[in-house]
């Protein structure tokens, strides 16, 4: 994954906001980063830029050899589909659905065989500790629970890389160590790339190796540490 | 995304906003319901119109008469009145081998005396072509149709079997005498007699309508005999006169031959045919070509009327979808990170647009059937009350039901344009930004 002078401008009237100025930055295949800053640092902002939901003013990202600025919407939302899975702050659950149908959703979308979803959804939610909350509505679930099975259906469609944006903002400190050690399992056993935004500076350096700092909408040189 | 997995997520969706939903759905309900029972009544009204034409008979019947006779009814026809052969025997012959022929015979009407019992009543007697019998030219006979082509029976208008006795049905089986003019002439004679004679028939039937719907000069009849038995008696006609005047007066001539095919599917050609002959045709396909037209500009008015209704349905479908893009963004923006493409959304909002407007469409048609039934119902109350038989103004056609579904359906989707474009245009980021 490798951004190079990306950016991404807002018009707000007026006035330009630069909310991602000339970003450059590679992360390994197999990396497990943090994105850290303050609110408002444009850290989001370039999660999504990297999860193909919004596009790049200027530069470009490649991610597992292709390079999204060229994409087409046809083939971002192929890639959010297949190459990336997102998981977020307040979960995003659709609410009216059961967890076993979230899950099942990326599945639809790719269109992978009826037959075969049943059994992929229960794999994905018992590899999460949720195959008995399969039949629950987000609603009867805790924040912890919501978070893992959103984790569950990020990784539906097997993608390279983990896009967290704050996954555990909404959790207290037991359930976020839990979903953050859950990441980490997926990144050393599955060898899946995980990039996590946080503003906790403690968290990014308790589970990633690699950490990047933002602030007004630039990397803050220098801090890119590796551990 | 596969059919099948947008057809799920749709009912959930229908399922998620059921109230909201079932409205619209009425709505579309109401509007095709309105459309419907608008085209049957249409389409009931010109079926009516047909089957009194078609009691007639005139859809399968060529009239044919020489030039020499009568002033073509065609303006444009190509023969001059002078090259028109005369309608004789032969003439007769060649018509009746034409394919699809089923029976030629010419129109005879004449006044005779009616005795019966003590009573003598002046009327008009005319023949009916023995093919009458299997058509509903002559529907309702009290009694039966004659036995034969030439056999001596009559059928008695019922107002004249009323002159007759008190109760009409009593004339059945009776015996009438015809007292007559019979034409005398032999082949070399140019002069005509004529003799009154007297001419025995039992009564086998009673008329309760005219025969032909009453369309024809042989309706206003009210004693009829057979057309083979008229023949065979020679009558005497006004046209006998115009025979005695031609260069062969012995000779059998027809003023007007009646073809009748086996269905109207043959008279154009044999109506081509006769004019290849010389003769003058003319059948009645001609006469309701305007009606047919008359009656397409009125379904296409009752369809507009009717389908007003339902344009205002699809604004409530346009509504509720609104409603559900508004309501839904945070969904549709999860669909969208999760790796739905502006086109699984579209698609979305479409099979959510086709269900409501299929699920309308097959209950507006149910709906509009039963209403169809209730004025149906109602009209043939009226009609009864005001002493007129009961008619069918109702027909809902196959292809009615289906074509309802289907306007339904398109009505639907093109409603859902709108809020399906609206859905795929969210920008995801701003639809997951707020809590």
């Amino acid at each position: 994954m490798e951004a190079r002078g990306a950016s991404r401008y807002y018009k707000m009237g007026e006035s330009v906001v630069r909310a991602v100025e000339d970003v450059s930055f590679t992360i390994a295949g197999g990396e497990f980063a943090a994105l850290l800053g303050p609110s408002g640092s444009g850290k989001s902002t370039l999660l999504n830029l990297l999860a193909g939901l919004d596009r790049l003013s200027a530069g470009s990202i490649v991610v597992a050899g292709r390079d999204l600025s060229t994409m087409d919407s046809e083939a971002l939302a192929r890639y959010r589909r297949l190459t990336v899975g997102m998981i977020f702050q307040s979960f995003n659950l659709v609410p009216t659905m059961t967890l076993a149908d979230n899950v099942e959703l990326p599945l639809r979308l790719a269109e992978s065989p009826r037959s075969e979803r049943r059994g992929r959804v229960l794999e994905l939610l018992t590899n999460v500790g949720l195959a008995h909350r399969a039949n629950h509505r987000p609603a009867e679930l805790s924040g912890g629970e919501q978070q893992r099975g959103a984790i569950a259906r990020a990784l539906a469609n097997r993608p390279s890389v983990l896009l967290a944006d704050e996954p555990t903002g909404n959790l207290d400190s037991r359930n976020g160590h839990e979903v953050m050690a859950l990441l980490r399992e997926l990144n050393e056993k599955m060898g899946v790339t995980v990039l996590m935004v946080t503003h906790d500076p403690a968290l990014a350096a308790q589970y990633a190796r690699k950490s990047l700092h933002m602030a007004d909408g630039r990397l803050v040189p220098g801090v890119e540490a590796q551990r | 995304m596969i059919r099948q997995d947008l057809i799920e997520l749709a009912a959930r969706n229908m399922r998620n906003a059921r109230l909201r939903n079932a409205l619209t759905t009425m709505g579309i309900a109401v509007g095709v319901a309105s459309m419907v029972a608008m085209l049957s009544l249409g389409i009931g009204l010109q079926g009516f119109a047909n089957h009194q034409l078609m009691k007639s008979g005139m859809f399968q019947t060529v009239f044919v008469t020489s030039r020499q006779d009568i002033r073509n009814m065609e303006e444009n026809a190509d023969a001059k009145p002078g090259e028109s052969p005369v309608l004789n025997d032969d003439a007769r012959a060649r018509i009746a081998a034409l394919p699809g022929v089923e029976e030629v015979a010419p129109e005879i009407r004449a006044m005779a005396d009616v005795e019966y019992g003590d009573k003598t009543n002046l009327t008009l007697v005319a023949g009916l072509p023995w093919s009458t019998r299997d058509e509903d030219a002559v529907e309702k006979v009290k009694g039966r149709f004659f036995s034969s082509a030439n056999a001596d029976e009559v059928l008695l208008q019922r107002d004249f079997a009323k002159k007759l006795e008190k109760d009409p049905d009593w004339v059945l089986g009776k015996i009438l005498t015809l007292r007559y003019a019979e034409r005398q002439s032999s082949e070399s004679d140019a002069n005509l007699s004529i003799e009154r004679t007297d001419k025995q028939f039992r009564i086998v039937g009673i008329l309760d309508e005219e025969p032909f719907g009453g369309m024809r000069m042989v309706s206003r009849a009210r004693v009829f005999l057979p057309t083979g038995t008229a023949e065979a008696m020679r009558m005497m006609q006004p046209a006998d006169t115009q025979q005695l005047v031609r260069s062969t007066p012995g000779e059998r001539t027809y003023t007007m031959l009646t073809v009748r095919m086996q269905s109207a599917a043959y008279a154009e050609k044999v109506e081509e045919s006769v004019k290849t002959m010389n003769f003058s045709a003319y059948s009645y396909l001609d006469a309701t070509r305007s009606m047919r037209r008359f009656f397409a500009v009125l379904d296409m008015f009752l369809g507009i009327f009717g389908s007003l209704a339902l344009a205002v349905a699809s604004l409530a479908i346009v509504n509720t979808l609104v409603m559900a893009v508004l309501e839904r963004r945070r969904e549709i923006g999860i669909m969208k990170a999760l790796g739905a493409s502006d086109a699984d959304v579209k698609k979305l909002f479409f099979a959510e647009a086709a269900t409501m407007g299929l699920a309308g469409g097959a209950l507006g048609v149910a709906l509009g059937w039963v209403i169809g039934r209730a004025i149906n119902l109602g009209t043939n109350v009226y009609l009864q009350r005001m002493k007129m038989s009961a008619e069918n103004l109702w027909t809902v056609p196959l292809w009615l039901v289906a074509g309802a579904i289907s306007f339904s359906v398109l009505v639907s989707v093109l409603a859902g344009i709108y809020p399906a474009v609206r859905a795929a245009r969210l920008d995801p980021v701003q639809a997951l930004r707020y809590e």
